[in-house]
């Protein structure tokens, strides 16, 4: 995969096949709940509540993997890690990479659908 | 009737076991059982401890045994027998031919 | 929608994740393969919907809001109770931690992102394979279960039968002390006892493999097997192989007896023993040391006739001394800590011994109080046996003594074989079973072989078959000898011999005459002629020789084709 894929389209194709005629609304209900997700990413730093950082990035890294986000995903998981070990003192750089890469992802994955 | 023999460690002992009758029907066995060994037995042990009977042809396989061993030089042994078989042995005389241990 | 092909019996699946995309794929996967899909999401209505919907099997996520799933798992398994409820754990497997705690609440297996549908379909295949076997198991359980109750009825009653039927033989003799503690209904040991005609007794230590039915099956031929042929004066080798061969015929394969037999002579001090696969047995000296009696054979009820062997080992033993013999219940029985009691304990106990505080007793009371309070597991036999002056038994070896003496004393038989039986059958085993039963003549069964045996060799080879005898006076001729006995035999067309037993008991009561005649269709010789000897190294001719010394009297008619021996034998 080049580093200008943001999604990997064998395991979106997999996907596809799986989810048959439900993939459209896979797809928009991940881009809804990514929203949510860095909504509540950006609470929790603000609160600077560790463990809800957390939480949240660990279940957002879940559903970016399961999607094909790869590139998403290890960014969700780097934000978890802070997390984790309590350090949230770059967590909003993290969380603006998080979000740089969902809006590429957001681009990738409806082209993909709508194609 | 069964017929097991088996070598000493040095390959110079012979021990064959006789096992129910002794009798004339053993005759073919009892011979394989030293013919077959080869070359290097000196010594052969016949160990009786389950031979129930014998009769007049067994003692004869066991003179021809004590032929095919060297005659007056043959070094046999007879053990393990029991009353029935003693009896015989000795009514037979073999103590003369034999080493008969019990 | 579609379903995906080769998908298995279809079953109801919880799914609890708080992530609606993942809850999306898996309902999507597992759907189409034909399962019932449950969806929570989160670890409380995970364990609700369990509770109401009973699934039979539960992708939980770790982390989830409302309890998370290790909470639920916990929560779900105490819910299934006996039932089987495979728990699989939404979880990177990069997390050591996390999947110890999973395991640990009993989890029973992973499923890492994204979700691939051929492994999520192996693992539910896997499982469902489980749950089978494991609903098989429960309802082979209950089943057991129920059969079992109604074994142990019919061991009752099996238990009333025997208890009814067998001997307690000389069990009560002055020299015997035993110990039996039965663990099931139908005793997996047993013990007899039984004086025999010639004086002495026969003893017997048996240990069935597991306990109930085999022990039922095999127990009773047993008694009958070793009290009647001990009350008709069959030596120890005898009854050994006739229980032996009896057992292999009734019992399943993979169950056997071990046992260890032993006949006490009490005139000469002498005690043959045989043991196959007892424990060791002890002699206890009177100086205090102790010689083994070790298991030489393989159990009773394994080896074919013609491999078994009953060869005993002969020990003397002083007067006082005593033997010990034990099943392996002792040994192996255990105390609260589970420890077994062992072969170093029980030598130990019996080192203990001193005066009239004996070997039985201190053994006994070891084992007793090593398995204070523990139920036992095993059947614990013991049985003592000193060596006592023949005298001090009478009384008991006459109370017990109905069948001494119920043999046939005075009788005649004739026996005629002709033709093509004489070719194929040997009858002297026949007849010599015949004659051992006149009570007290086995004990000359060597004699009374040899005598008919080698008339009857006589009769058929030089009398029916001509065989010269010389033929067997070199090596050679010795197996060309048998080569042409079975070459005449094959084309004996026609030819008899005849055998007449006869046997009358002497007035004192104390032994008997038996009278063997012999003829045959031969045209006779003239027995002078061929005066066998016994006194050299001639391989032939030695038959009629032995006859001669064993017998009273060897007398033939003129013609030489009919020859009558008279054996005079006495009791003791």
């Amino acid at each position: 995969m080049s580093e200008h894929q943001h999604i990997d389209h064998d395991a979106l194709a997999e996907l596809r096949d799986v989810m048959e005629d439900e993939f459209v609304i896979l797809v928009n209900t991940f881009l809804q709940d990514a929203d949510d997700r860095l909504e509540q990413l950006r609470a929790g730093a603000a609160s600077e509540d560790a463990e809800e950082v957390r939480k949240m990035a660990h279940s957002f890294k879940g559903s970016c993997i399961n999607i094909g986000a790869p590139e998403l995903a290890e960014r969700c998981r780097t934000a978890e890690q802070r997390g984790r070990y309590g350090d949230l003192s770059d967590i909003h750089d993290c969380i603006s990479a998080i979000e740089a890469e969902l809006g590429a992802v957001r681009q990738e994955l409806a082209h993909f659908r709508d194609g | 009737m069964s017929i097991t023999t088996e070598r000493s460690g040095d390959g110079s002992e012979l021990t064959i076991r006789i096992e129910g009758r002794f009798d004339f029907s053993s005759h073919q066995a009892f011979r394989h059982a030293y013919e077959g060994e080869g070359q290097g037995v000196s010594r052969y042990v016949i160990d009786m401890r389950d031979t129930t009977y014998l009769d007049s042809s067994a003692l004869g396989m066991l003179l021809l045994l004590r032929d095919y061993a060297g005659g007056e030089k043959a070094d046999v042994r007879i053990i393990n027998c029991n009353g029935d078989v003693r009896r015989i042995l000795t009514v037979s005389n073999f103590e003369q031919l034999f080493q008969i241990d019990d | 929608m579609t379903t995906d092909a080769g998908s298995v019996t279809p079953l109801r699946i919880l799914i609890a994740d708080d992530n609606q995309t993942d809850r999306m794929i898996l309902n999507a996967i597992l759907t189409r393969q034909g399962h019932e899909v449950i969806m929570a999401e989160d670890g409380a209505q995970a364990v609700e919907a369990f509770e109401q919907q009973r699934p039979q099997m539960v992708l939980l996520d770790v982390l989830m809001p409302n309890m998370d799933g290790l909470e639920a798992a916990r929560r779900i398994k105490a819910a299934a109770g006996e039932d089987l409820v495979p728990i699989i754990f939404l979880t990177s497997l990069s997390d050591a931690e996390s999947l110890a705690s999973c395991l640990e609440v009993g989890g029973d297996d992973f499923l890492s992102k994204p979700y691939n549908r051929v492994i999520l379909r192996a693992k539910i295949n896997a499982f469902q394979r489980m749950r089978d076997l494991h609903q098989s198991l429960q309802q082979e359980r209950d089943r057991t279960d129920q059969r079992n109750r109604q074994m142990m009825r019919e061991q009752a009653l099996a238990r009333r039968v025997f208890d009814n039927i067998a001997d307690r033989g000389c069990l009560g003799a002055d020299n015997i002390r035993f110990e039996a503690s039965p663990m099931s209904i139908f005793n997996g040991d047993v013990l007899f006892a039984s004086p025999k005609p010639s004086g002495g007794m026969h003893l017997f230590v048996g240990d069935f493999t597991g306990h109930g039915l085999p022990a039922a099956i095999g127990a009773l031929p047993m008694s009958e097997i070793f009290y009647g042929m001990t009350a008709k004066g069959f030596a120890i080798g005898d009854i050994l192989k006739e229980i032996n061969r009896k057992l292999c015929n009734i019992l399943p394969t993979g169950f056997f007896c071990c046992a260890a037999m032993v006949d006490l002579n009490l005139r000469s001090g002498h005690a043959e023993v045989w043991n196959g696969g007892l424990p060791t047995a002890w002699i206890l000296r009177h100086d205090g040391t102790r010689d083994e009696l070790r298991s030489r054979h393989l159990p009773l009820g394994i080896l074919s006739a013609e491999r078994f062997s009953a060869a005993c080992e002969r020990h003397t033993l002083a007067l006082g001394e005593h033997m010990l013999l034990a099943t392996d219940g002792v040994i192996e029985s255990s105390n609260r800590e589970g420890e077994l009691f062992g072969e170093e304990r029980a030598i130990a106990a019996i080192n203990q011994r001193s005066g009239p505080h004996g070997g039985f007793e201190c053994l006994r009371e070891a084992v007793h109080r090593f398995g204070e309070g523990v139920v036992s597991e095993d059947d614990i036999t013991i049985l003592d046996l000193a060596m006592v002056p023949e005298s001090a038994l009478n009384t008991v070896e006459h109370e017990v003594l109905p069948d001494t003496g119920a043999g046939p004393e005075q009788w005649r038989l004739q026996y005629d074989l002709e033709d093509r039986t004489l070719a194929r059958f040997n009858p002297v085993p026949l007849l010599l079973h015949v004659c051992m039963d006149v009570p007290g003549l086995r004990l000359c069964s060597g004699d009374v072989y040899t005598i008919i045996a080698e008339l009857f060799t006589n009769a058929l080879e030089h009398g029916v078959l001509r065989l010269p005898s010389g033929l067997k006076d070199s090596p050679s001729g010795f197996s060309r000898y048998y080569s042409e006995r079975e070459r005449l035999l094959g084309q004996l067309a026609s030819g008899w011999v005849s055998i007449t037993l006869s046997h009358r008991p002497h007035d004192d009561g104390a032994g008997g005459t038996l009278l063997v005649t012999v003829a045959d269709s031969g045209p006779g010789f003239d027995p002078g002629e061929t005066a066998s000897s016994l006194d050299h190294e001639r391989l032939s001719g030695r038959g009629i020789a032995l006859v001669q010394t064993l017998c009273h009297d060897v007398r033939w008619n003129s013609t030489g084709n009919r020859v009558e021996a008279e054996y005079i034998w006495r009791a003791g």
